[in-house]
């Protein structure tokens, strides 16, 4: 999950075009002469409400995109614009360079059984199935002989470690063992792109933080194109490539979580980082100074570790140290002092 | 003065109940004064109905029709047309299943022609020994859950067999049979629209609250006009009862489905049909299961109804039973139809609770090792069937089918038992009996004669507008100007008397009794088991001992139908209170109630909302027996919906009455369900 | 969703339909109603195993007493073998006036329906001077009738009030006796039934509607002598109040049937124009199954073999 171009390809998997979702009747008249985000006063006027604002943005290959606000901030509804499961009022989508807007309802469910799997709050199992059936669904609605989904849905069984487990029902299931079947339903059908709707909202924090590792080691194997809405600010810096903070349908700034923590670019969004501390965030890269062979000390250190976990050695060694980067035979890319890091752990 | 009473509503409704005692007492008793008694100006509603009903069948859009018989084009109109096709496919079926049990040979030439079974004697469907039904109905029961299944159905089906009620039995079988899977169908498939569409839902809605509050015997006669008598007939009236509860039930299943739940069916890449009936209606499962046990307990509800206009079966030697007063007999057949009940509700539960084992890798045998067990018993019993013939030289071969005069018997029993109360009781009874009907139901009678019409109006549209504003008001006040502006307002106001006082005991009677066995597990079990019991056993068994009891009288049918309508009203009390959270028992004994407090202060108000959709329903409840109480003997609108049956022209009146009476229903209704869906919203219960 | 599901609901019933009204034209066997006593299950079944003798099918169709002119004249019932003049001849000539419903004659007995005392009101002396009507005079007497909703006056059990309508309410007019005495209307023949039971349990008189041949004629029961019947002796017949206070008259008991009956089964008609019981044999078939405990069709099959010239007779 490193924001490293080298990974990632260039096409675009997801692309959005100015994309609105305003519910209401006058909702056409509004976009009518619009460009550009619609101001709160206009939606008042016009008795709709907002659920999305002028989106635009671009999910490459591999990427996950963490879509980050509170409640009503739209940024479920920017998720359901994207899978379509509600129509967007206005814009353009691009799935793999097809618009996803003009697909006829068969082609849209052509696109679900293949390329999608998406992940929801509640779970959203089927009550009247089994851990196994349920992860078997989407193989069987895709038309799949039933000996061969089952056998399918019990590798991912044991993919999310719910093995032993597969014959029980939802409700005797805890909630993260249940969203761990949810997990495993939606990538049953091995999609390309993966939708997680707030996934472990639900959960409570151990449990959660648990998820999120095996989240992170799932999609350290799988690399799928991923797009995860949560409200939960630090789950996004934990887990994204880049983050997308939303509010009253807009996105108000879309970065990298260092950019975003370093460089604020609203006053919403300083709201969220300010709490945050920098060393959970913030990659030596970002720190580092110009890379200058006299001062470049003995010690490496690699420029996207994430400053709290290389602190203490960094702070043992008195001395300047080398930033290399690992992914490319370790090239010398810069110095840091770790005076630096005691800036980010102590002050400003 | 007046801004109290704005604010409380126990004021209102005394300043209510103040002014209709006014008008009560100074009303002048003047039939040409419409404040007494309205003009009649709807009494041709019945006769418009009958024309409506003759045309349709008679007169409009006839088309030619050979008929072999006369040898010449007969008119017949294509309504008529319809409607008898659709009755001959409904008999067709019932038949037809009912010749799985049976035996017979009108399926076969009913497909073959007449005159094949006549040629070939052997081409008919041989009846199968009610030895291999109990063991297939004992397979079953295995297959779908277990040993205990098994053991239930096989002994129910044993009971109905020794106890010579099996050809009856199997009748009403079959007829259940058929019906029961159409009301299951048609009720999902209604459900299903409804929920897709908002305008179909508030279509249906009225609809169904008249199906279901209109008394059966109002729409017997239009169907035997429409659809002829015989057992189609009685499959129709069923359906029309039983139907809507599933409906309803879909409905509800299908709304409290999580929108996150039809997304996951969507993103699974499900097409509208499979989103349907892979996602939607499985997962609303719990409240359509509901509707199945809904369907199948009022189809053997109705059999005796059924039965007065041709549906044979357990209903029709009921009313031959009770017509010569063989109670104890008519108690037997009664205790048949419970259980077939009984075991048709647990089999239809465990099938659809039934689960899929996909690692079993069975051979062929395993596989179907039961319906080869079925097979093999089915050969066997047979075989021995026909040799038993041979050695019961009476003509009765026991192993084939018991007679219903040869099988077991304990109605001697039951009738010494109903002798012994009648013997016992019977002085103590009469003097109770006297006392009521001279100190209460007689004056309270006469009391709601005397009423004014303009006060009863105060008093309905007031206590709407108290409760649910302006729309309740004028809602519930054009239900009863309907009712005011025909012929029958006396009448009407003497089921209102009936009514009123079946209802306030069985809501007493049912609140205590639900509040005492609410108190723990087994009661409450018990309880509830004997309310499913008397809904489904058959109301006119205890018909004539209270007749026995207390005469010809308003007594008597104020006791059945309290005996009927306090079934709601327990079960709903005892739901009610067992969901109260028990968080709040805790706070309450933590703030040192005793029980007698908890109940009154925590758990009642909580559940009151509960409970009194449950005296909804006791209302219908106890119109619903009130009108079946005419067969004691009434003065009301029962009387005449009763004598709708034995009318020529009955269809009309019967019709016309039985909406009166679902019109006071959903007056009642509107009134209980705003005051108590107002209330759940206060309590934050929903 | 809605478009996808409203087409399938509507294929689906288009298709059961026309597929199974067309296949299943049901045979058509001779359609017999079956009411709720004895004699006339036993006779619908003596008839049914006949029909079923001379090579039709027959089927019993339960039915109620009254609405079934409607389903004879209709033609979803063949015929109606008991009708009952004091009760049913309403319903019986307003389907034949609408048509479709003839007259197959009538059962060689009388019939007399009329208010009735059981014997041991008369044994008891509870009412001196009955079974005469002017017993009834007597205050004393109507006291012994009062039951606790007939304010204080003697009660006349009459059968459900479609039966015969007014005629008692205003026969205790023309007699004079309605300040003594008052109608209460049963709502069916069970009840008249469980009366006849709880009065005797009670000690308490009863003047109850009732019939012969019944099967109450076994334990007993007297007719009131009512001033003699006479045409258009009542109210609704044009009588005068002074006349209304006549009796019943001696009755038919007569056999309907649907008017294609007699050319889509014609040798079954003509056996069912010929039949005709006694009451005496009404009685027996009534006695087979109330007091010998046998099945309905037993005791068909029973009469049948002891009557059977009087079958063949009826069926040549």
């Amino acid at each position: 999950m490193l924001n490293d171009s080298s990974t990632i390809g260039k096409e675009p998997v997801i692309k959005c075009e100015s994309v609105y979702k305003i519910f209401g009747n006058n909702a056409a008249k509004l976009l009518a002469n619009a460009s550009g985000p619609i101001s709160a006063e206009e939606f008042q006027k016009a008795g709709c409400i907002i659920g999305v604002n002028n989106a635009s943005f671009e999910i490459n290959k591999g990427e996950m995109l963490v879509v980050m606000g509170l409640s009503g901030s739209g940024k479920s509804t920017l998720l359901r614009c994207i899978s379509r499961l509600t129509d967007p009022t206005s814009g353009n989508i691009f799935i793999d360079g097809k618009n996803l807007l003009e697909m006829n309802s068969k082609q849209l469910i052509e696109l679900r059984r293949n390329k999608m799997g998406m992940v929801f709050q509640s779970f959203a199992l089927l009550p009247h199935k089994t851990v196994l059936e349920n992860i078997a669904f989407p193989l069987i609605i895709k038309g799949l002989p039933t000996d061969e989904s089952i056998t399918k849905a019990m590798e991912m069984v044991e993919l999310v470690g719910l093995k032993g487990r597969e014959n029980y029902f939802p409700r005797e299931l805890s909630g993260g063992q249940q969203q761990r079947v949810g997990i495993a339903r939606s990538l049953a059908v091995e999609p390309d792109i993966w939708f997680l709707d707030e996934p472990f909202s639900a959960l409570d924090p151990l449990i959660r933080k648990e998820m999120q590792d095996e989240f992170l080691r799932l999609q350290d194997s799988l690399h799928k194109t991923i797009m995860f809405v949560t409200h939960d600010f630090d789950e996004a810096l934990r887990l994204a490539d880049r983050i997308a903070i939303m509010k009253d349908g807009i996105i108000e700034q879309l970065d990298t979580p260092d950019n975003i923590v370093l460089n604020p670019a609203t006053e919403y969004v300083k709201k969220f980082t300010e709490d945050v501390p920098r060393e959970k965030v913030l990659k030596i890269e970002s720190i580092m100074d110009k890379y200058n062979q006299s001062l470049a000390g003995n010690n490496t250190v690699s420029k996207d570790a994430i400053i709290e976990t290389v602190a203490e050695s960094i702070l043992e060694s008195k001395e300047n140290l080398t930033v290399i980067d690992s992914k490319k035979n370790n090239e010398p890319v810069g110095i840091l002092q770790p005076s630096k890091v005691i800036k980010v752990l102590f002050g400003k | 003065m007046f801004e109290d009473i704005k604010k409380s509503r126990q004021k209102q409704f005394l300043f209510l109940f103040f002014i209709f005692l006014i008008l009560y007492f100074f009303v002048p008793k003047n039939e040409a004064s419409y404040f007494w008694r309205l003009p009649p100006l709807l009494k041709d509603i019945p006769l418009i109905f009958n024309t409506l009903l003759d045309n349709l069948m008679f007169n409009w859009f006839t088309v030619p029709v050979w008929d072999p018989d006369w040898q010449m084009y007969e008119d017949k109109t294509l309504f008529r047309i319809i409607t008898r096709s659709i009755s001959n496919s409904v008999l067709f079926f019932i038949i037809f299943i009912r010749e799985i049990f049976l035996g017979g040979y009108q399926t076969v030439s009913s497909i073959l022609g007449d005159g094949i079974t006549k040629t070939f004697s052997w081409l008919y469907i041989p009846a199968l020994p009610w030895t291999a039904v109990v063991i297939g109905a004992a397979i079953i029961g295995y297959k779908l859950e277990g040993i205990r299944l098994a053991i239930i159905a096989g002994i129910g089906f044993l009971y109905v067999s020794v106890f010579g009620q099996w050809e009856p039995s199997m009748q009403t079988l079959s007829l259940v049979l058929f019906t029961a899977p159409v009301c299951f169908i048609l009720g999902l498939s209604l459900g299903i629209w409804g929920y897709l569409s908002k305008r179909v839902e508030a279509t249906l809605q009225p609809i169904l609250n008249v199906a279901q509050t209109m008394p059966h015997f109002s729409y017997l006669v239009p169907i035997v006009v429409l659809f002829g008598v015989g057992d189609h007939a009685g499959s129709i009236a069923t359906i029309i009862f039983a139907t809507p509860p599933m409906v309803r039930l879909t409905i509800l299943g299908l709304k409290k489905i999580s929108p996150e739940v039809i997304e996951s069916g969507l993103m699974s890449g499900c097409n509208k049909f499979q989103l349907l009936f892979r996602v939607l209606i499985p997962t609303a499962r719990r409240d359509i299961l509901i509707g199945v046990n809904q369907v199948i307990m009022q189809c053997l509800a109705m059999t005796t109804i059924a039965a007065f206009i041709g549906a044979k079966g357990l209903g029709f030697n009921l009313k031959v039973a009770l017509n010569s007063l063989k109670i104890g007999k008519a108690a037997e057949i009664g205790i048949c139809v419970v259980i077939i009940a009984v075991v048709l509700d647990k089999l239809s539960l465990a099938w659809a609770n039934k689960q899929k084992d996909y690692f079993a890798n069975l051979g062929f045998y395993q596989r179907n090792r039961l319906s080869i067990f079925f097979i093999f018993f089915t050969i066997i019993c047979s075989i021995v069937a026909f040799f038993a013939s041979y050695y019961f030289p009476e003509g009765f071969n026991y192993l084939y089918l018991i007679p219903f005069n040869k099988g077991l018997t304990v109605s001697p029993i039951l009738d010494a038992f109903v002798d012994w109360i009648w013997n016992t009781f019977f002085y103590y009874l009469n003097t109770f009996n006297i006392f009521l009907l001279t100190n209460v139901l007689g004056p309270m009678k006469q009391a709601y004669l005397n009423m004014p019409v303009i006060s009863t109006f105060l008093l309905f549209m007031g206590a709407g507008y108290i409760i649910g504003g302006i729309r309740s008001c004028l809602i519930v006040g054009s239900l009863i100007l309907f009712i005011a502006l025909s012929e029958y307002w006396d009448r009407a106001l003497i089921t209102l008397y009936m009514a009123t006082f079946a209802v306030s005991v069985s809501a007493i009677s049912g609140i205590i009794v639900g509040s005492l066995c609410s108190q723990n597990n087994f009661a409450s079990k018990s309880i509830l088991s004997l309310c499913d019991f008397f809904q489904t056993f058959p109301s006119f068994i205890y018909l004539i001992p209270v007749i026995l009891l207390f005469g010809i009288t308003d007594t008597s049918v104020m006791i059945a139908a309290i005996v009927y309508a306090s079934v709601p009203a327990t079960r709903y009390t005892v739901e009610g209170l067992r969901s109260v959270p028990p968080s709040l028992h805790d706070a309450g004994s933590m703030s040192g109630v005793s029980k007698m407090q908890r109940w009154r202060l925590i758990d009642l108000p909580l559940a009151l909302p509960h409970i009194m959709l449950g005296i909804n329903q006791t209302v219908i409840f106890a119109l619903m027996m009130i009108v079946l109480g005419a067969l004691i003997g009434t003065e009301d609108l029962g009387q005449l919906i009763m004598g709708s049956l034995s009318r020529p022209n009955g269809a009309g009146i019967g019709f016309t009455l039985g909406i009166f009476i679902s019109f006071i229903c959903l007056a009642v209704d509107n009134l209980i369900r705003t005051w108590s869906n107002e209330r759940k919203k206060l309590l934050g219960i929903e | 969703m809605v478009k996808f599901f409203k087409g399938f609901i509507l294929a689906s019933v288009i298709l059961s339909f026309t597929i199974f009204g067309s296949i299943a034209k049901a045979a058509d066997p001779i359609r017999i109603p079956v009411l709720n006593w004895s004699s006339q299950i036993v006779m619908a079944n003596v008839m049914a195993q006949i029909f079923e003798e001379q090579g039709f099918t027959a089927e019993l169709v339960p039915a109620e007493s009254a609405s079934r002119y409607e389903a004879v004249r209709i033609g979803d019932l063949h015929v109606a073998h008991e009708t009952w003049e004091s009760t049913m001849a309403l319903p019986f000539y307003e389907a034949m006036d609408k048509g479709g419903l003839i007259d197959a004659g009538s059962h060689d007995l009388i019939t007399f329906e009329e208010m009735g005392i059981p014997n041991w009101v008369i044994d008891e002396g509870l009412c001196p001077g009955l079974p005469n009507w002017e017993a009834l005079k007597s205050p004393e007497c109507a006291a012994n009738f009062a039951t606790a909703d007939s304010g204080g006056k003697g009660r006349w059990l009459e059968g459900p009030y479609e039966w015969h309508t007014d005629v008692m309410p205003n026969r205790l007019k023309g007699l004079g006796i309605d300040d003594l005495w008052m109608v209460k209307f049963a709502g069916s023949a069970d009840a008249l039934w469980a009366e006849l039971d709880a009065a005797k349990k009670e000690g308490r008189g009863t003047v109850i509607f009732n019939w012969s041949p019944n099967f109450t004629d076994a334990s007993g029961f007297t007719f009131i002598d009512f001033p003699p019947y006479f045409e258009g002796c009542r109210l609704e017949n044009g009588g005068s109040l002074e006349t209304t206070g006549c009796g019943s008259p001696k009755g038919w008991l007569k056999k309907a049937a649907h008017i294609k009956f007699p050319i889509t089964h014609p040798a079954a008609y003509k056996f069912y124009t010929k039949m005709s019981f006694t009451a005496p044999q009404i009685g027996l078939m009534a006695d087979l199954v109330d007091n010998q405990g046998m099945s309905h069709a037993d005791a068909a099959t029973q009469f049948i073999a002891d009557h059977r010239d009087l079958m063949d007779l009826w069926m040549n």
